[in-house]
């Protein structure tokens, strides 16, 4: 299984609206996310940006929270999105 | 490239390609003179004036009474993207939206200070319930 990255915002409303469907995931589906603070957290606001060529052109040309990141293969989704399609998203990484 | 102007009767200051003909403010004709960024920067710092959260949250609601857009009636997403707004000001500079991550390229993250050109987010354009990207902002319900 790759890794899998949520990019996150801390006072981000569409962030907030995720983490129980990411919660529900881990749980049921035994996937894990490792969870990224980008406003408060330098590092990982360095780290996004670093992504942003791959990113970006998924998202309006920008870089937007949440975003849930494969670094391995580079497959995007980002925004707040039904529990479905993160679960569908998240099984195709496996 | 935008510049700084600024008027010679009354010291307004336009930051625009071209200057404004009329001075919004002392209504004198063609009195705009291009200056310096820095003048520009020492102009509007001079009085150091900050806005706070209530005076920020009276000026959005202002700023929707004529549009067709109102500040979001979810008054828990207001406060927690109100949280971000302040947060990101003091600590990146300006009022970035806490749901879009900066670039670090100063002119292209302008385009993320609150409120921003939302219109254009598909979020937004041509949707009946359009949201800004934060959802600070929404389509005013009919």
């Amino acid at each position: 299984m790759s890794k899998l990255i949520m990019f996150y915002a801390r006072e981000c409303p569409h962030c907030k609206a995720m983490m129980p469907h990411v919660e529900k995931l881990e749980t049921q589906e035994k996937i894990s996310f490792e969870k990224l603070e980008v406003w408060h957290n330098e590092k990982n606001a360095d780290l996004m940006r670093s992504y942003r060529p791959v990113i970006a052109p998924n998202c309006g040309g920008q870089l937007r929270t949440p975003t849930f990141f494969n670094p391995e293969t580079s497959d995007v989704l980002c925004g707040e999105v039904p529990y479905e399609k993160l679960k569908e998203w998240a099984l195709k990484q496996k | 490239m935008k510049k700084f102007w600024r008027c010679f009767i009354c010291n307004d200051i336009h930051y625009g390609l071209n200057p404004p003909e009329i001075c919004p403010t002392c209504l004198a004709r063609n009195a705009y003179v291009e200056i310096s960024s820095r003048e520009a920067g020492k102009i509007m710092g001079a009085g150091g004036t900050t806005v706070t959260r209530v005076e920020f949250r009276r000026a959005i609601h202002e700023f929707t009474e004529k549009n067709e857009f109102e500040v979001n009636p979810d008054r828990e997403k207001v406060e927690m993207l109100l949280d971000g707004l302040f947060a990101n000001e003091k600590n990146h500079g300006l009022k970035y939206c806490p749901c879009r991550l900066a670039s670090g390229d100063f002119a292209e993250d302008l385009k993320l200070v609150c409120p921003c050109n939302f219109f254009i987010h598909e979020t937004y354009k041509n949707k009946k319930d359009g949201e800004c990207w934060c959802g600070l902002f929404a389509r005013r319900k009919k």
